[in-house]
């Protein structure tokens, strides 16, 4: 845990002196619902059918970024091959990796959610803290996959183009999953006999994700 | 008999249709300096990269004192140096240094990043970001991040790569003291004077081979220039 720890301080310690991914993140995200607000004259109704969405559009897109920028960052001088030459288990590399891209997506996510409440107009209530296991679900699903891509896809010269090709197909379920609780929460009702057994999937998802990416973490880092 | 600090044998290396390293036999003796010499694309890279664990031999056997190089033993007890820095800009000379103290367990962490930033004269700017350092600054500090933990086995790549020449001359004065300290030192570089001043053994890779392996003092460096290099890498040499 010593050396997951290390790199967590690490990159935090670089993320909170630059502000880079999640300053560029929030703004991205801010985009996204100030068009999407002002382009389309809906009722409430429709709002809260889209909302969900939307919402996880601004965490996904951003978070893309965020990966995108975590190895982009071990990339320049060398620091990647500089992790391959350390004497530590490359688990606990992506373990690091993984806790520092996770924090700093939850950290944007918490950020802009009360701007996506104000924009969309919607109604504060107590089943609104079921939110938090949704979105953590999610952003752990997606963050977990994702750090082991984007450690792939780093080592190619359209890094981008290949993460989005890597990700996207594996990391779809958990995204509709996440997209349909939240709107299971946002549409203000009961929560149904769906909501729980639906989340445990995602859950278990994300154990399978980071349980498979933890062992594999070793051979990515070899040429 | 005491084990080798380093021994290959019949080591080829290829990338798909592109051979890199072909039949390499290989004994480096502990304490030993040796230089690695060659023409840009020689394998010289790939040869370190191997040596150093990061790539597999595509076929041949490569041992770190006895056992696998990629044996996490063997990795403490390793340091590579390149032109690439293995720094972050974003992060201060003495945080960078702890980053890499407590990647490495270095005992005495504290102690030790004072002894290096010493070495190599760095003390008064450990509060600095990387960023802002020129490029001979961040060089030393590349070289006391490569040594604070005291690695049995240094590997550097063309480290003269684009220093001035007071952090040239500050460059050979630790290496020669590492030398001292009966470090088993692997160079690869075309400096053939500087290989001369610092290593007792060379050996020259041409065609992912080695076509030489001898002693400095038994060498002419004019006939090492004439025979392994292109008119462009000899007029760089000179």
């Amino acid at each position: 845990m010593r050396t997951a720890f290390s790199i967590l301080q690490k990159d935090l310690r670089m993320e909170f002196r630059s502000k880079e991914s999640i300053l560029a993140m929030w703004i991205f995200s801010l985009l996204i619902f100030v068009i999407f607000n002002f382009t389309f004259e809906v009722s409430r109704l429709v709002m809260l059918e889209i909302a969900p969405g939307l919402l996880w559009v601004a965490f996904i897109f951003s978070g893309m970024f965020g990966l995108n920028h975590s190895f982009a960052v071990e990339k320049e001088d060398g620091n990647l091959r500089s992790m391959a030459l350390m004497p530590v288990d490359g688990g606990q590399i992506y373990l690091g990796k993984f806790l520092s891209v996770t924090i700093i997506m939850l950290m944007f996510e918490f950020l802009i959610f009360p701007i996506f409440i104000i924009f969309y107009d919607l109604q504060l209530s107590f089943q609104m803290f079921l939110l938090i296991p949704v979105i953590l679900a999610g952003t752990i699903g997606f963050t977990s996959l994702g750090t082991i891509l984007s450690a792939v896809a780093v080592h190619t010269r359209n890094q981008q183009i290949l993460l989005s090709l890597l990700l996207w197909p594996l990391v779809s379920p958990i995204i509709i999953w996440s997209v349909n609780l939240t709107g299971m929460v946002l549409g203000g009702g009961e929560i149904g006999a769906v909501f729980f057994p639906l989340l445990i999937r995602v859950a278990a998802f994300d154990v399978i994700f980071f349980t498979i990416a933890y062992m594999l973490f070793d051979f990515i880092l070899e040429d | 008999m005491a084990v080798p600090a380093l021994h290959l044998e019949k080591v080829s290396k290829d990338f798909g249709r592109i051979i890199a390293l072909r039949n390499i036999d290989l004994k480096v003796e502990p304490g030993e300096f040796l230089s690695i010499l060659g023409r840009n694309g020689a394998g010289k890279t790939t040869l370190l990269n191997i040596i150093s664990g990061v790539s597999r031999p595509s076929s041949g056997s490569v041992q770190l004192f006895g056992t696998d190089p990629g044996d996490r033993e063997n990795k403490a007890k390793l340091a590579v140096i390149s032109h690439e820095m293995f720094l972050y800009g974003n992060l201060t000379a003495l945080e960078n240094l702890e980053y890499y103290g407590r990647m490495y367990s270095v005992n005495d962490l504290e102690q030790r990043i004072k002894t290096v930033l010493h070495e190599v004269e760095l003390t008064h700017r450990r509060f600095d970001l990387v960023a802002a350092f020129s490029r001979g600054m961040t060089q030393r500090l590349t070289i006391a991040r490569a040594i604070l933990h005291q690695p049995s086995l240094l590997l550097l790549d063309e480290p003269f790569t684009g220093l001035d020449q007071q952090a040239i001359g500050m460059l050979i004065d630790l290496l020669k003291s590492q030398k001292e300290l009966g470090r088993t030192i692997l160079l690869t570089t075309h400096d053939l004077h500087t290989a001369k001043v610092l290593s007792e053994r060379y050996i020259i890779l041409e065609k992912h081979q080695i076509m030489q392996d001898g002693l400095m003092t038994e060498t002419n460096p004019d006939e090492i220039r004439k025979k392994y290099f292109s008119p462009l890498e000899k007029a760089e040499m000179s």
